[in-house]
């Protein structure tokens, strides 16, 4: 008879073998960095360009970023679109803040060709007005059906208070921007935020030099030419500000505060203690809130790193009756935080939930590439991951109780309920 | 070629177990031959409820999660009208608690009153979150009645309404839980860096002594062919016009599958697609269209929906989809467009390979349609696909009397 009633013994994660990609610099602000321990077919060449939402007018970033491929003098939307697709290729551009990427992916057997037309496509964009007037309509549309959602209101509202007084940052797009942008704003930013803006490429794929040199040589002259520069100076408004939308039967929640990166050396510990709260689906606030009342499907909390700082935050979406209820609900977690020691049982679970997430990060070619790049933009390298984990392995309940008192002050909250 | 290997337990649980050197991690997935589809039409939503209650504790463990986390692991799981699928991703040392875990659910859950309670509340969350307070969220609560009639797909896997699950019963709960959870009807893969010799002596010693339960003995409602066209209108509060198309198609088993798909790929998977040029680049009626198709394994649907740009009407849209259509029923497709489909797809699937736990998942859905190697033969499937076939097939697919059209009209403020 086997014993059903205690857990099968467990044994550590120990080490993380990392694989270094091979790095290539194109200047000294631009690299291109190459995994080639790839066991299959796939080719991942991603951009990464200086073109997030913080640069140029207001909205110009997403409408350049979402026309890259809207064609060129030689050719046609319709003709880029086609000839990549015949060649099996996936593409994905997106902006975020800070920073802009384009990524295609595909087979081998096409990288070369591949990457001929996105150079092509790319570096040549004319950016043709019918094609701006197509995308202008489709964004305002979008923008339409986005505005009727909760969770978008709490999250524009949310970045209105806490990048205060940082307008690059805290904007956001709305449908009249469109209206003040010209084809000619589209074609300076493109020049100087794409074709002088490459920061980095990436590449994943086992491929020979041959093609690591075509994308250099297609790609190389738009390397960036200076440092650049982010000027956050990150105070958030603190308090409570609700976003009001009609016949809402949930409200969207948001709590977060400036904090840090991983540079901070109180990286390791807040992450830790974050975990605890709301960063797993055993946390303090999933347990409270969703299992135990029933408010909401999700509740959950990050960090998000920017490349000079970082801020927490807390997200969900409740019924919009216990929206007050929740907020006191994530008060009284932050308080046993700062008042109880989490004891040993919850340390050691979220230790190991936490290494079993490295060892996830580290699975594969793809994870690996992505794990260096979390730690490269902060020049740092694997050897980050090596501390993280002995200061894991080191963390005890006074530890977690001090990052508590020290970071999780209500009064300093920005707190958004939109519904 | 993904390799592995098979075996079946006493107790009629199937198992594949598929080795994988590369990787620190294991996948243990749990594919329950149950969905939607298996439901009474008075108590619908319970085999999405019962994934959650899973979750809840086992007769032998009062909490799934915590011991799993422990383990460096991560658990989810996903119902449709079709299967439920339970997934665990671990380190590979410690693939024990998870056998440990899974076999237990199987054996039996705690079934208590707060797990219910728990449980409930939080369907009832996501059903108001995802399908009532979203614009569009009740589009499947109203196609799917409107596109079958008699069989179980009319209602989707939320439920038919908030009201069958808040009725729940813990009788009716052990009553759904006694008659599809058992080994007989489950599927379970492992993938990882493992030897065939322990993977069987592990699953021996953790499932071995499950009890069989009944044989799975599904007997549906047979849909009626469908011989008239359907339309509804609703008005919603929503910010456009919206529009769904569904056309009856075979079932994920049928010869024409996979020829249905690439057609829902020539029709609007991509930019390159002919829908999306007819009517969203050229003639402007829609801001956003896409066709795909549902992989049921009771007859399917092929899906066109979009919405209508501000300035147009559903009337223009119609008729320009349908001249689409006609275009592509008279004149077929060419070798180079069919290709260019073909290279997409075998894009995709590589890429999708990598994934170790979709690996999982797609060898414990295979060897559901008869036979794990399976997903070793959907390559040729695409490859082979001719011009012929792929005419043929849209003529079977796009018959007025075969679809029915959901239209959601936007409330003028």
């Amino acid at each position: 008879m086997i014993n059903r009633t205690t857990a099968p013994g467990l044994e550590a994660i120990t080490d993380i073998r990392y694989v270094q990609p091979q790095v290539t610099k194109i200047n000294d602000f631009s690299s291109l960095f190459w995994m080639n321990r790839v066991p299959d077919d796939t080719v991942r060449i991603e951009l990464h360009f200086d073109a997030g939402s913080i640069r140029g007018k207001k909205s110009v970033a997403a409408l350049v970023n979402a026309m890259l491929f809207s064609g060129t003098e030689s050719k046609s939307h319709k003709q880029i679109n086609e000839e990549l697709d015949q060649l099996g290729a996936y593409l994905d551009h997106e902006v975020s803040l800070e920073k802009a990427f384009v990524s295609a992916y595909c087979l081998r057997s096409n990288a070369q060709e591949v990457i001929d037309k996105l150079a092509h496509a790319l570096l040549h964009a004319t950016f043709p007005q019918r094609e701006i007037d197509d995308m202008v309509r489709e964004k305002k549309q979008n923008l339409r059906v986005s505005r009727e959602k909760v969770s978008i209101l709490a999250r524009q509202e949310f970045q209105k208070q806490l990048f205060a007084g940082n307008a690059s940052y805290a904007r956001f797009t709305e449908e009249t921007d469109f209206d003040e942008i010209s084809r000619e704003d589209l074609l300076a930013f493109h020049e100087k935020q794409y074709k002088q803006g490459l920061k980095n490429i990436v590449v994943v794929a086992n491929v020979e030099q041959k093609i690591i040199d075509q994308l250099l040589q297609n790609f190389g002259a738009c390397a960036l030419q200076q440092q650049t520069a982010y000027e956050l100076n990150l105070q958030n408004q603190k308090g409570i500000f609700r976003v009001e939308k009609k016949g809402a039967i949930q409200t969207a929640i948001r709590i977060g505060l400036p904090v840090f990166n991983k540079k901070d050396a109180n990286y390791t510990d807040f992450l830790f203690m974050q975990t605890i709260l709301g960063d797993y689906f055993g946390s303090r606030l999933m347990s409270n809130i969703r299992e135990d009342k029933g408010y909401t499907y999700g509740i959950g909390s990050a960090l998000v790193e920017l490349k000079t700082t970082g801020y927490f935050v807390i997200a969900t979406e409740v019924a919009s009756e216990v929206a007050d209820a929740t907020l006191k609900e994530v008060q009284y977690e932050m308080e046993r935080l700062k008042t109880e020691l989490v004891p040993e049982e919850e340390l050691e679970l979220v230790k190991n939930y936490l290494l079993g997430q490295m060892l996830k990060s580290a699975d594969g070619p793809n994870a690996m590439m992505d794990l260096y790049l979390g730690v490269r933009q902060h020049q740092l390298d694997f050897s980050f991951y090596g501390e993280f984990m002995k200061q894991l392995a080191a963390m005890n309940a006074e530890k977690v109780r001090h990052a508590a008192q020290k970071y999780l002050n209500w009064d300093n909250f920005t707190i958004i309920l939109a519904g | 070629m993904i390799q592995f290997e098979r075996f079946t337990l006493n107790n009629g649980l199937r198992v594949i177990f598929h080795k994988d050197e590369t990787t620190p991690l294991v996948v243990v997935n749990t594919l329950y031959d149950v969905g939607a589809r298996d439901e009474s039409p008075e108590k619908t939503g319970f085999a999405h409820l019962f994934e959650h209650l899973m979750f809840g504790g086992s007769v032998n463990i009062p909490d799934f999660d915590a011991p799993l986390q422990r383990a460096g692991g991560e658990s989810n799981a996903f119902t449709s009208n079709d299967i439920t699928n339970y997934y665990d991703v671990l380190p590979a040392q410690n693939i024990e608690t998870a056998l440990w875990l899974e076999s237990d659910r199987m054996l039996s859950l705690a079934f208590t009153p707060k797990s219910l309670e728990t449980q409930r509340n939080v369907v009832i969350e996501e059903f108001k979150q995802r399908y009532l307070n979203q614009p569009y969220g009740n589009v499947w609560l109203e196609l799917r009645p409107l596109a079958y009639k008699r069989h179980p797909y009319q209602w989707a896997t939320i439920g038919k309404e908030l009201a069958h699950i808040e009725q729940a019963t813990m009788e009716d709960v052990r009553a759904f839980f006694a008659a599809h959870y058992c080994p007989n009807n489950a599927i379970l893969c492992i993938a990882g860096n493992f030897e065939l010799q322990e993977i069987k002596s592990l699953v021996e010693k953790w499932y071995g002594d499950i009890p069989a339960g009944p044989p799975n003995e599904r007997a549906l409602y047979m849909e009626p062919e469908q011989e008239e066209y359907r339309e509804l209108t609703l008005e919603n509060d929503v910010p456009s016009d919206a529009f769904y198309y569904a056309f009856k198609m075979p079932n994920r088993k049928s010869p024409f599958y996979h020829t249905c798909d690439i057609i829902s790929d020539a029709l609007g998977g991509d930019k390159s697609s002919r829908l999306f040029h007819a009517l969203q680049k050229d003639k402007k009626i829609v801001t956003e269209i896409q066709a795909y198709i549902m992989g049921s394994l009771d007859e399917g649907l092929f899906l066109i929906s979009g919405k209508i740009a501000p300035g147009h009407n559903f009337e223009e849209m119609d008729e320009a989809l349908w001249e689409t259509l006609n275009e592509l029923l008279l004149s077929g497709i060419e070798a180079k467009e069919l290709n260019r489909l073909k290279n997409k797809i075998r894009t995709a699937k590589e890429f999708q390979e990598q994934g170790l736990l979709n690996r999982a998942m797609n060898l414990s859905f295979h060897e559901l349609l008869g036979d794990a190697d399976g997903i070793n033969k959907e390559a040729e499937q695409y490859a082979k696909i001719t011009p012929e076939q792929f005419l043929q097939t849209a003529r079977m697919l796009f018959q007025k009397t075969q679809c029915s059209l959901l239209k959601i009209k936007a409330k003028k403020s």
